[in-house]
């Protein structure tokens, strides 16, 4: 067994208004590959955004460690700087900022990724080359006006220009054509070979996970952690679905039904 | 399709503009010399029996009127207006009453066809009626009375000693007599309107209501509105205005001073047909407090030009302002409407909606200004203003200032201009809907966001309106 | 004119000969005076010419509209040394820019007549060199009739020094298939006017217009950009995108104006600022004149800090609040810089950054920023 990169132990989150995560585990060891699967709106997501740190979700419960430090406290940039990396479903428009500027900054902040501008450009000139960017898309502004095809293969532009130890893949398949999800299923095959780093791919699809060599598979529902397995139990889940979870999830929520606004059924993300 | 339906469309054909365009007989009124003078001035502080000190304000604004030039460099033209020929005070023979039985019977005529008792005796908690310069009927439920809710006219007010001071400290100072030639002209000659009182922790059930009728030919109205919503009260004031058609320019010059105290709530609506001889050159504003909100909902439909933009001034934190509009220039219209924001407290917000639609020739103007002061941190405003055009030869413009003076302010800003498409006309069509039904429910369903605003009868009245004016576009 | 005059006779006293321009760049509707967002009033010299003769462009241009107005016209052409006149042959696709270099003191008047289906690039750069304890105006004028067809390129690098005015006209009749667009990378000054004006007077005339400003210290940034569009089916696309820094004042006033007859037109803007500093005067007057039923105006304005959920994106990826918002000052240089089409363009970038670390402007990366954007003569 490999040292342990990220423990989530015992999380409680939500939105101001409504409570999301319930109680939630999770072990990751270094260099390991783990699938999150789940029905819609059980709250993968939100833990993919809770670890990162997004503001938009407050921790009321539990802790987050991350390479042997405490992090549930830390924001989001100095997580990403001890090495988490979160690939967003829907990446975020910035208009006015190029492509190019923005990675340079953001390879820039970390000292062991800082060189000289020949070198940078020559690394995201081959980088590009491999996901079959044209490097046109380097001039144009981060993300603005780019099809969802387009906006993944940024994310893994930046997954392996970045390196981290830990990469969260949020939905990165979904919405993208058979060609394009190759192009991403190589890129994140290539972060594994080159750099490593583990990795927890969240999605309810098990197309993307062919490709993989998975270390351990694990189930939410409605904000909880309702099963874990090896990698077989993804076989499993898409032969059969997520029903047998969801019953068991559904006598649970019974039993907290005094919980205010606990997300009994549906759109907990 | 069924009887009933096509029973309910002939009814709705049915309703026609007569009911705006009756005139009564000005025959044995009081009617002051056309122009305008400080003997003129002196005549009506004297008629009204009024503390020096608004003779006073009144002489000075007369000089601010002559002193003051109209902005040259933008607005619709007022040149039909020839203010030597205006008679600035008209005034029906007749005292205020207090049931609705002792109104003359021509007045009571007119508010009857407009539907203003049947209003109150269903929905209202109180109800003014101005009629050309004077109010002629005030009415107010006793509950509310009770409460200490005080809904009088300013000049009643001025003869009661209690409230004569709270007029004085009031009266004047958010729309102040600098501040436009035609607010100028307002101090100097105003006349009629509202006070409304309410006191602190008092939530008024049912809206008061004020309906303003210039039946006159070539003269002018000037009412002045000013009301005090103290901490934690809520209101809902509503004014409607009317005229019948005349060829001779009418001018209305109101003004309306609106404070709204601590965490205090006040719905300003109004819907105003004006005849489409009038000049609307009408100044409303607004000053909440800490917490407070202010609601304005506003649908124009009448008058020949109209400047009209109502003002918020937020001076302290927290407070919400949200403005809903709708205005409707037709064939000879030339609206310049809109509003202005001013955002000074700390986590304020604001939300300004508007709509506008062209047709016949009419010329719409969105003009509206958001400011937001050095030190209105985190201030959110957002504008959102949709115009319609329904022909070729009419106009739209939109012209909407802003000025952000604090880093952590957020604006948001969206503008569309463009007609009915063609293909939701071919979709209704293909429905069943004949081509005029199809644009009349398009229109409909744009205004609605507004109507939905309106109290029922308004609402109504509002649909009424524009199916009036579609009838026409259609033809 | 009157007002030369009065500034003739100060210069027969010794002071410097000056001539105010009154209330010029002025947008085709304006509002509310007390919100003084309607124009500008500058203070330019005015030198006697008396009895010099030089050269002027053809009549022709008189006819095309330009954004800083008649005043600022005049006034260029009372000042500027011999205008120059280009003229692009009927389908010629002209490669080398035609360049209008303005430094300190300078008055550019230029006319270019691009001949139907003929191409060309027209680069403005004002401001190279430089400009520590500078002072004075400079000004270009430039006027530009594109011919059936047309493809013009026109690009405007102004960065002044802070002690600098700049007064930048530029007027456009864009015949039928005409396509122009317009980069505008307004870097700084003490007071910068520019203004604009677009007549899409022939059908299926189009305009791309992207403009891109920074502004910090006491820096006055004046603009007023119109776009008539005339021609049936003309269509426009304006975006703005700003950082506001310290005690910048700006001021921009757009307009579309869809005329009569303009059937099938569009015309859409938007406009994007970052306000970064506490005593910063951001006015925004986007105005949509509409005489048309069957055409499509929309007009977007989004004005703030870096919003929440960009935080939190960038965040993600090791941006603090800090970080983020020096990046988008940063980037808006790169930009420049990536898109310079010329070396007197990259120049006026580069006296602009001044003590700014372009991170990818390092020193052993003379040959700009992008792989993409190596220029022919540098490669």
């Amino acid at each position: 067994m490999s040292t342990q990169l990220l423990n989530v132990s015992a999380l409680s989150a939500g939105t101001e208004d409504k409570p999301i995560l319930h109680g939630v585990d999770l072990a990751v060891g270094a260099g390991e590959c783990h699938v999150l699967m789940g029905p819609n709106g059980a709250g993968k997501s939100t833990l993919g955004h809770v670890i990162m740190g997004d503001p938009a979700y407050r921790v009321t419960g539990g802790r987050i460690e991350f390479d042997g430090a405490d992090v549930t406290e830390l924001s989001a940039d100095k997580r990403s700087l001890a090495g988490i990396f979160l690939s967003y479903q829907a990446p975020v428009e910035v208009p006015g900022v190029p492509l190019y500027s923005f990675l340079r900054s953001i390879c820039q902040m970390r000292p062991e990724l800082k060189t000289t501008a020949r070198k940078f450009r020559e690394r995201v000139g081959a980088i590009a080359d491999q996901l079959e960017l044209d490097q046109g898309f380097l001039m144009r502004e981060l993300n603005v006006g780019f099809s969802g095809g387009e906006k993944k293969k940024i994310e893994m532009l930046q997954l392996l220009l970045l390196q981290p130890k830990l990469a969260i893949l949020d939905e990165t398949d979904s919405g993208l054509d058979v060609d394009a999800l190759g192009i991403v299923s190589r890129g994140i095959q290539a972060y594994r070979e080159q750099v490593g780093g583990a990795l927890i791919v969240i999605t309810h699809n098990t197309r993307i996970l062919e490709r993989l060599e998975v270390d351990r598979t694990h189930v939410m529902v409605h904000g909880r952690m309702v099963a874990e397995g090896p990698a077989e139990l993804i076989a499993d889940i898409d032969k059969n679905g997520f029903e047998r979870f969801e019953r068991g999830a559904g006598q649970d929520d019974a039993a907290c039904a005094e919980c205010p606004g606990c997300p009994m059924v549906g759109d907990a993300e | 399709m069924s009887d009933e339906r096509s029973k309910n469309r002939t009814q709705v054909a049915d309703v026609d503009r007569s009911l705006y365009d009756f005139t009564k007989s000005e025959e044995g009124y009081e009617r002051y010399d056309d122009g305008l003078t400080p003997e003129i001035v002196r005549a009506i502080s004297a008629k009204k029996d009024e503390p020096e000190w608004m003779l006073e304000m009144r002489l000075r604004a007369l000089d601010l009127y002559h002193a003051r030039p109209m902005a040259p460099n933008w607005g619709p033209s007022i040149e039909g207006l020839d203010l030597d020929h205006i008679s600035t005070y008209v005034s029906p023979k007749t005292k205020q009453a207090k049931s609705w039985d002792d109104v003359p019977e021509d007045i009571k005529d007119t508010f009857e066809r407009l539907g203003i008792p049947e209003a109150e005796r269903e929905s209202l908690a109180g109800v003014g009626a101005q009629y050309d310069s004077e109010i002629v009927y005030h009415n107010m439920r006793e509950e509310v009375a009770e409460q200490g809710v005080i809904y009088t006219t300013i000049e009643d007010a001025l003869h009661d000693p209690t409230w004569e001071p709270v007029v004085h400290e009031y009266f004047g100072t958010l729309i102040p007599p600098t501040d436009h030639k035609f607010a100028a002209l307002h101090y100097a000659v105003w006349s009629g309107g509202s006070f409304v009182y309410v006191p602190a922790g008092v939530t008024l059930p049912y809206p008061l209501q004020s309906y303003f009728r210039l039946n006159a030919a070539g003269a002018g109205q000037f009412e002045h509105t000013l009301i005090i919503v103290e901490p934690g009260a809520d209101l809902h004031f509503i004014e409607g205005c009317s005229a019948p058609k005349y060829y001779e320019a009418n001018l209305h010059a109101g003004a309306v001073e609106l404070f709204v105290k601590d965490g205090a709530r006040l719905r300003y609506s109004t819907i105003e047909n004006w005849s489409k001889n009038m000049y609307n050159l009408n100044t409303k504003r607004a000053t909440i407090g800490t917490d407070a909100k202010m609601e304005w909902v506003s649908g124009s439909f009448g008058s020949h030009v109209s400047y009209l933009y109502p003002t918020t001034i937020m001076a302290g934190d927290r407070g919400t302002c949200e403005f809903t509009g709708i205005t409707f220039a037709g064939a000879t219209q030339d609206l310049d409407t809109g509003c202005k924001v001013i955002m000074n407290g700390a986590d304020t917000t604001a939300s300004v909606s508007t709509k506008s639609i062209s047709k016949d020739g009419g010329v719409n103007t969105f003009r509206s200004s958001v400011v937001i002061g050095r030190h209105a941190d985190r201030a959110r405003c957002s504008v959102s203003c949709q115009s319609l055009m329904l022909d070729d030869i009419s106009r739209s413009d939109t012209i909407p200032a802003m000025d952000v003076r604090n880093a952590t302010a957020q604006v948001g800003h969206e503008a569309t201009i463009g007609r009915i498409s063609d293909d939701t006309v071919l979709y209704l069509m293909s429905r069943g809907c004949s081509e005029a039904e199809a644009r009349t429910l398009v229109v409909n369903g744009f205004a609605n966001p507004v109507s939905k605003e309106l109290p029922m009868e308004y609402a109504v009245e509002m649909n009424n309106l524009i199916k009036l004016e579609m009838e026409g576009a259609i033809g | 004119m009157a007002e030369k005059n009065g500034a003739l006779a100060a210069d027969a006293a010794g002071a410097a000969p000056e001539l105010t321009l009154e209330r010029v760049n002025v947008a085709p509707a304006q509002t509310w005076n007390r919100l003084r967002t309607n124009d500008i009033t500058l203070t330019v010299p005015a030198h006697s010419r008396a009895g010099d003769v030089y050269f002027s462009l053809p009549r022709l241009f008189e006819g095309v509209e330009c954004g800083m107005g008649r005043k600022v016209t005049d006034w260029v052409e009372s000042q500027a040394a011999d205008a120059r006149y280009v003229e692009v042959p009927r389908g010629e696709r002209r490669e080398e820019p035609i360049v209008v270099a303005v430094g300190t003191g300078d008055v550019a008047d230029t006319g270019v007549m691009v001949r139907s289906g003929a191409e060309a690039t027209i680069v403005v750069a004002a401001g190279a060199g430089e400009k520590d304890g500078e002072t004075g105006t400079s000004a270009s004028l430039v006027r530009i009739i594109a011919e059936a067809g047309a493809r013009v390129h026109l690009h405007e690098y102004v960065g002044v020094g802070a002690g600098q005015q700049h007064l930048e006209s530029v007027g456009i009749s864009a015949a039928r298939d005409a396509r122009v667009d317009v980069h505008q990378y307004l870097l700084g000054g003490g007071t910068v006017a520019l203004g604009f004006a677009c007549d899409l007077a022939g059908e299926r005339a189009r305009v791309d217009l992207g403009c891109r400003y920074h502004a910090c210290g006491t820096e006055v940034l004046d603009i007023n950009e119109v776009v008539r569009q005339r021609g049936r089916n003309t269509r426009s696309e304006l975006a703005y995108n700003g950082v506001l820094e310290d005690a910048a004042r700006k001021g921009l006033r757009t307009t579309i104006d869809l005329v009569h007859g303009a059937k099938g037109a569009q015309g859409n803007e938007a406009e994007t600022v970052l306000v970064l500093g506490d005593d910063v005067v951001n006015k925004t007057l986007p105005t949509i004149l509409c005489d048309e039923d069957d055409v499509a105006g929309n007009h977007g304005a989004t004005i703030g800090s870096v919003s929440p959920e960009q935080l939190a994106f960038l965040a993600s990826r090791g941006l603090s609040r800090e970080d983020a918002e020096e990046l988008f000052v940063r980037a808006l240089y790169e930009d420049a810089l990536m898109h310079a089409p010329c070396p007197e363009a990259r120049a006026v970038v580069n006296d602009s950054i001044g003590d700014r670390p372009l991170l990818n402007h390092g020193p052993d990366d003379s040959k700009g920023v992008c792989p993409q954007l190596n220029h022919p003569e540098e490669a």
